[in-house]
């Protein structure tokens, strides 16, 4: 069995950042896996302990994004594709997923694990719109997968409640990282990592090309959040405090 | 792969870094191993790296904008009350010419980018797909055979090494573990630092410190700053923030009954200090142990069969007053640990003797010299005359010298002399300038 | 006439609230623009729900009807909206942001060759497409993003715009479906744990999250106690989804829901930027949490620094006082 995760190196939603003039200054430059795409390479690991067969990692990003796909490899994944890309390019999830599907389209595999969303855009799209470029089934926000035969049953949190899906394969699943909690790799995976093929390709080498009118969207500029007004902190007498805001709610707020 | 390292590094701080880049720079075959997420992600410092040591490590970085945030060229102690201050400052050019005695470092930032030079360095080495640094990964034993370090263990993994450098810091449980420091170490002996990180325009903070370019200042603050507990306070320039703590003994805190952040909070509205820090941001707040430099609590030997101790895991530190220097000292002891292991592996001998050159040397530099010349400043800041009667007295004297009043102005003497009698005496103050010109 | 689309949500005959907020928001536009606003229901049962949408204005109804769209399949889905955009021809389809519509977003652009903006919090429309604000990293700051070419594709958080009423005479038009059950490659075979009558979580006006300070029976009681004091929707944080407390479809942040409610009491959570990303738009934000540090506090309008359990019981008693007053 041949499963494929698509991996994202995102900074690091912890870090402390700044915005200036418009521009996103990430602090300490931190950059960390998805944390998605961790519960995808986690999933496919488990199947592959289960049923045998290879994973292999694929990431589009700059050159420092090795140290991102050299974190699925040692975690267990046995190989990895880089598909090199500069750091001024800033392409949106469009012309990620068309991407990919020029990769993906000589390649066999039975399953292709993406996260649900990554954590920096929280766009949530690439998943399905590779799915579709492929022309393959597949769910999002996966929060169980189970494979029986070549049946692999897929629990998804929908809008009511749990949606238990059978997909068949090939076929392409988003994960949330509500799956499982993703391995933190020990150091004989670490230092296995180093020696795990890495291929790297680029964007020619797929025969695509990221232009000014394949990038559907883009980013204008990035701002503060609205701050919220300073609140209020009551320490003291549960009884009291507890009637002094439930009166504030209602008489001030309104909200009771 | 499965064979065995010449070293394996225990903590990738300044000392595990400085150690590792000298061992990938020699050739070496090791394991560096830091249980934070990655290096950097644990360190708590208020951030002036003194000396120029990391120019051996990383030649020109100066040439880089990344890593480290600004030159000290501008250094202030400050004597405080609870209206005043009274400083002596000192600006020189000199202090602009490369190598620079100091530079202001984050250590998330400046651990992750010596992480990634050592990193660097490894691939250039011969030992490229076998030499690693491994974060997230907690060391719980130092493996020991009749004495001797063999190797580490993490969960139920064991990896081994001819030696083991053990640089983990303050917090040295393996330091104990392998039988190099009593498990008791009194709170008299113990400080904490407390840091915030407070952020502003750039250009605010280079108009209002007179900072250009990378240049930066240092201060330090006696008196007011830590409310009456023993210790000091500081403030660093970074890049587009200002570092700013104190150190407080952790004795003197638990008997006064009062808690760092609230000494921080009193301390940070004193005018003077709200003045430089108004319009900022909070953006960081860290505490952390440190050393207080005292030699009694340093472990007496720092080796062992096939095992070094660096770094503040060895208690390096001091803290006299004028700076605190535990980086610099980290540095250069993490450094002549592994020049020492590159030695030994020479003369394949990892044994105790060949180990005790590496005290001996550390005895030579100037860190050992300097801890053992000064630990009578180190005392001397922890003698309430010296953390509040003095800067009391100073600023006093300071209200008095610079008021005018159309009224007869005394002269500075007089008006020392009441100052003293107010605050002090003149036998404390003998005593105390008698110890301190013996100690400085 | 250029057409502003709004897919909207029925759920066993009852039109989401989030999707008459994105009407409303299309109709201003459409007002402003001169444009058509439109909106389509795709669902096993429209009749209802389209009389129900003639009360939000709407100039155009479109239905598409099919047993097949009683539950949320993406397959037909997709083909229903595609087939939808190609007879309509619109510049913009807006969506309510659920876990339906997301499922189709990216896969309905691809197919579609179109812009798609997820989870956007404001839109306008510009000469060749869509200028819209997106929070982004974990909700800790905004994004200004911009999407070009047409039909731009969007979904918009629940809370975004206020929803108007101005009754219209829209005719309902019906565009024909079929699909062979046939050819779904993917089957949905149960749907377990679904939240049925409760109160929907994304919609509530008042909103009770606990979190893992939240131990026991005793605790979940209270809390259960609060809500049916304050007719509340109960939401929680990761720690007690994961560990199975709560149903996962409960959990509030950045992998579960956003809610934008009037009131939202934060009980025993510590306020991870990942929960408070699904929030941070309430408007009173109140918390219990026994540790004056926790991160909460610094969002909170009314802190209340103290033991869950003891603060509840009397808080509870107040309100229900207070209900009983009105
Ligand atoms: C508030 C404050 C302000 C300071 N200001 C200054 C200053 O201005 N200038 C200065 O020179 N010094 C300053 N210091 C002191 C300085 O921070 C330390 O002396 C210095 O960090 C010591 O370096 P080190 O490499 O020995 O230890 P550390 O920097 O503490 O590094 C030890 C590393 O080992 C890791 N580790 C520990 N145990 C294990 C284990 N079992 N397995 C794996 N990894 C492990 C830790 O995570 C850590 O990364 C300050 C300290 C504080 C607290
Ligand atoms: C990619 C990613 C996505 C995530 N998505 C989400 C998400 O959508 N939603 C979400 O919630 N989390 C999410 N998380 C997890 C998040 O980071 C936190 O771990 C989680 O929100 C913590 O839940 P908590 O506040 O209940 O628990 P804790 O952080 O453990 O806090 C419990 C709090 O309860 C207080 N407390 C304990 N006892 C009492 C008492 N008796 N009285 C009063 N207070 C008490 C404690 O002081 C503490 O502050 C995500 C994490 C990641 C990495
Ligand atoms: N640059 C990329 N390289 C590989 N996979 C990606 C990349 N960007 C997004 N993905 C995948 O698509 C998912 C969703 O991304 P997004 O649409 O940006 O939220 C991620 O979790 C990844 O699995």
């Amino acid at each position: 069995m041949k499963i494929y995760v698509c991996i994202k190196q995102v900074p690091d939603v912890n870090a402390p950042l700044q915005i200036k003039d418009g521009e996103l200054i990430q602090d300490a430059d931190r950059n960390i896996l998805n944390a998605y795409d961790a519960s995808a390479v986690e999933e496919s690991l488990v199947l592959k302990e289960a049923h045998g067969g290879e994973i292999e990692v694929v990431l589009i990003g700059p050159e420092k994004a090795k140290e991102t796909i050299r974190k699925a490899l040692a975690m267990g994944a046995d190989k990895a594709t880089h598909i090199l890309i500069d750091n001024d390019t800033a392409p949106d999830s469009y012309s990620f997923a068309s991407t990919l599907s020029a990769f993906f389209k000589d390649k066999e595999y039975e399953y292709i694990f993406c996260g649900k969303q990554a954590q920096d855009t929280d766009a949530g799209l690439t998943g399905s719109m590779l799915a579709e470029f492929l022309n393959l089934p597949y769910t999002t926000n996966a929060v169980g997968l189970n494979l029986e035969g070549n049946v692999l049953t897929v629990k998804r949190q929908g809008d009511g409640g749990q949606e238990i899906i059978e997909l068949p394969s090939p076929a392409l699943v988003t994960c949330s990282n509500d799956m499982n909690e993703p391995r933190i790799p020990n150091l004989k995976g670490i230092m296995q990592s180093k020696r795990k093929p890495v291929e790297t390709l680029s964007l020619a080498d797929l025969g695509v090309e990221i232009s000014e009118d394949q990038i559907k969207t883009r980013i204008l500029s990035f701002e503060e959040k609205p701050a919220r007004k300073p609140g209020k902190k009551y320490e003291g007498e549960p009884d009291e405090i507890a009637r002094e805001i439930a009166q504030l709610l209602d008489t001030k707020e309104n909200v009771i | 792969m499965d064979e065995k390292f010449d070293c394996i590094i225990v903590g990738a701080g300044v000392a595990g870094l400085a150690a590792a880049m000298t061992l990938a720079r020699n050739n070496m075959k090791f394991l560096l191993i830091e249980k934070g997420e990655f290096p950097g992600s644990k360190n708590v410092s208020g951030g002036v790296l003194w000396g120029s040591d990391l120019a051996k490590l990383v030649p020109n970085y100066w040439e880089e904008d990344a890593g480290w945030d600004r030159f000290i060229n501008h250094r202030r102690l400050t004597f405080m009350d609870d209206k005043s201050t009274f400083s002596v400052d000192f600006k020189s050019s000199h202090f602009n010419e490369t190598p620079y005695t100091g530079v202001v470092v984050l250590r998330s930032k400046f651990d992750r980018w010596l992480a990634d030079k050592v990193q660097e360095a490894i691939e250039e080495s011969d030992f490229a797909m076998d030499s690693f640094i491994a974060p997230n990964i907690l060391v719980e034993e130092v493996l020991l055979e009749n004495g001797k370090a063999v190797g580490i263990r993490t969960g139920d993994e064991k990896f081994f090494a001819d030696s083991v450098i053990i640089a983990e810091g303050v917090n040295n449980l393996l330091t104990r573990q392998v039988g190099l420091q009593d498990d008791y170490v009194p709170a008299d002996h113990i400080l904490t630092g407390i840091k915030e990180v407070i952020r502003f325009d750039q250009d605010v903070l280079e108009n209002r410190f007179q900072l250009r370019g990378k240049s930066g200042m240092s201060n330090e603050f006696v008196g007011f700053a830590t409310d009456g507990v023993e210790g000091g306070g500081f403030l660093y320039t970074n890049k587009d923030s200002v570092s700013i703590g104190l150190v407080l003994g952790l004795k003197d805190l638990r008997e006064k009954g009062k808690e760092p952040y609230e000494i921080l909070n009193t301390f940070k509205k004193h005018p003077a200090i709200a003045d430089m820090i108004h319009g900022g941001k909070v953006v960081e707040y860290s505490a952390h142990v440190v050393s207080s430099g005292d030699k009694r609590i340093m472990p007496k030997k720092l080796y062992k069969d096939g095992l070094l101790i660096c770094g503040e895991a060895a208690n390096l530190l001091m803290n006299a007053g004028k700076a605190i220097q535990g980086m610099d000292y980290a540095m250069r002891s993490g450094i002549i640990a592994a020049e020492t292991i590159v030695k030994a592996k020479k003369a394949e001998n990892y044994g105790e003797e060949k180990m005790k050159q590496y005290q001996n040397t550390l005895d030579d530099s100037y860190v050992m010299k300097d801890i053992n010349n000064f630990q009578d400043a180190v005392h001397l800041l922890h003698d309430p005359v010296m953390t509040q009667k003095m800067p009391n007295l100073i600023c006093d004297f300071g209200r008095n010298f610079f008021s005018i009043k159309n009224e007869p102005t005394q002269k500075a003497r007089t008006m020392f002399g009441e100052s003293v009698k107010k605050h002090s005496s003149y036998l404390e103050l003998m005593k105390l300038g008698w110890k301190g010109s013996r100690a400085l | 006439m250029s057409t502003l689309l709004t897919y909207i949500s029925v759920t066993n005959g009852n039109i989401k609230r989030s999707s008459l907020e994105v009407l409303s928001r299309c109709n201003e536009l459409a007002a402003e623009h001169g444009f058509q606003s439109a909106a389509l229901i795709i669902s096993d049962q429209t009749s209802e729900a389209a009389e129900k949408l003639k009360l939000h204005g709407p100039d155009a109804i479109y239905t598409m009807e099919d047993p097949i769209f009683k539950n949320h399949i993406n397959a037909p889905l997709l083909k229903a909206l595609s087939a939808s955009i190609e007879q309509i021809n619109p510049q913009l389809v807006a969506f309510a942001s659920t876990e339906s519509s997301k499922d189709i977003l990216g896969a309905l652009a691809a197919n579609q060759n179109a812009p798609a903006l997820a989870d956007v919090s404001e839109f306008e429309l510009t000469d060749n497409g869509v200028k819209a604000k997106r929070p982004v990293m974990a909700s800790k700051i905004i994004s200004a993003v911009e999407a070009k070419g047409s039909p731009v594709l969007l979904t918009v958080r629940s809370g975004s715009y206020d929803v108007a009423e101005s009754s219209s005479d829209a005719s309902v038009e019906t565009i024909s479906f079929s699909f062979d059950e046939a050819d779904l490659k993917a089957t949905l075979k149960e749907i377990i744990g679904a939240t049925g009558d409760k109160i929907d979580l994304s919609e509530a006006q008042t909103v009770i999250a606990a979190g893992r300070g939240v131990k026991d029976d005793e605790g979940l009681k209270m809390i259960d106690d609060l809500a049916s004091v304050l007719s509340a929707g109960v939401g929680a944080s990761r720690a007690l989804t994961e560990s199975g407390v709560y149903d996962p479809s409960l959990q509030i942040g950045q992998t579960g829901k956003v809610v934008s409610p009037q009131l939202y009491i934060g009980i025993g959570i510590s306020g991870a930027i990942q929960h408070v990303a699904g929030m941070i738009n309430s408007k009173v934000i109140v918390a219990i949490n026994k540790d004056p540090d926790a991160p909460i506090f610094d969002i909170a309008d009314y802190g209340i620094v103290g033991d869950l359990y003891k603060v509840l019981p009397p808080f509870i008693d107040e309100l229900k006082k207070m209900k009983s007053e009105k």
